[in-house]
């Protein structure tokens, strides 16, 4: 069964897409760095901003965030379901739009609830163990190297590398003692996240010198 | 610029654009050629708002302006500006780019205090 949003990220310009509905997240295809819990409330923040829209054009069809990096164009499918893509700034509009009015005549002919919807990418977080305080605390030397790490993680992921160091450092020290005895794991996290070669081979080569450097102390 | 209501005549001027408002932050207006000031100054803060939770969310650093697309293509568009909001409703056949372009020209002679 042909996953429908798969289809707009074929686009040129698309990086991915993501359907919200009331009830949470339904489906996205978005890079992992966007994870879904923040996808959800992004969702229901647009469908807050259709509303407000269609109470001053009933004729609404779309709306356009344009930020620096990046443009976020929404639809309500249905009311109390979205539809939105993430793009960067040089993506084709009409052919986005014309996705848009594909996609959404299959939501509403019943299509898509057979395909995506059935299989919601919404599940519990899987409980960790609980963590000592003891294990989750990190020593100041070692948190300044955090602190160094996160600031060259901008240098990859941009404005998102916050998000995702924090996230990453939050499943580490679920996991186990914070030390640097453990520090490649948290590298490992992050590699995953960044989820390309060269640019996680680029990390490395920035952050090499700073381990060295702590481990000599 | 000297005034508000001087950059809200000009932004008026440019072709394809059927009016605007502009108003602070705290949503007193400054200066409006649209009727149904209230219901525009409702949208331009709840938009403004809901967008700056949007970046928050998404880790994106700074919204150049908000649109609203309609099946008539009578779009409207939001540019927040520092302090300041300034919303514009185009005409059908407006050429956004060019439209898009000749505001960002006036916000930056505004935010620059050109002449």
């Amino acid at each position: 069964m042909i996953n429908l949003i798969d289809e707009l990220k074929v686009i040129p310009g698309i990086v991915g897409a993501c359907i919200v509905s009331t009830e949470g997240l339904q489906a996205t295809n978005l890079p992992a760095m966007f994870k879904p819990e923040r996808l959800s409330l992004v969702g229901n923040h647009l469908l807050a901003l259709s509303a407000s829209g269609r109470n001053s054009f009933s004729d609404l069809t779309d709306m356009t965030l344009n930020y620096d990096e990046s443009v976020v164009v929404a639809r309500e499918l249905i009311e109390g379901t979205i539809l939105f893509a993430i793009c960067d700034p040089t993506f084709n509009y009409n052919l986005l739009t014309m996705s848009f009015n594909l996609l959404q005549e299959e939501f509403k002919g019943g299509n898509f609830s057979a395909s995506t919807v059935a299989a919601p990418v919404v599940t519990e977080p899987v409980a960790a163990p609980p963590t000592p305080p003891s294990e989750a605390k990190i020593s100041a030397p070692l948190q300044d190297l955090l602190d160094d790490l996160k600031r060259l993680l901008s240098k990859i992921l941009g404005p998102m590398a916050g998000f995702v160091f924090d996230d990453v450092v939050e499943e580490w020290q679920a996991q186990g003692a914070a030390g640097f005895s453990r520090i490649e794991d948290l590298i490992s996290g992050i590699n995953r996240e960044i989820d390309d070669q060269e640019k996680i081979d680029h990390y490395r080569s920035l952050i090499a010198p700073l381990l060295k450097s702590f481990q000599k102390g | 610029m000297a005034t508000a209501k001087d950059f809200v005549s000009r932004v008026d001027q440019i072709d394809g654009v059927a009016g605007c408002l502009l108003i602070k932050e705290n949503g007193a207006s400054l200066g409006q050629t649209l009727d149904d000031v209230d219901t525009y100054t409702s949208l331009l803060l709840n938009s403004v708002e809901l967008s700056n939770e949007v970046m928050e969310k998404t880790g994106f650093s700074y919204c150049r302006h908000i649109s609203f697309q309609r099946s008539n293509d009578e779009n409207f568009y939001i540019f927040p500006i520092r302090n300041y909001l300034l919303g514009v409703l185009l005409d059908a056949d407006c050429s956004e780019p060019v439209m898009l372009e000749q505001v960002a020209q006036l916000i930056n002679r505004v935010s620059v205090g050109g002449p």
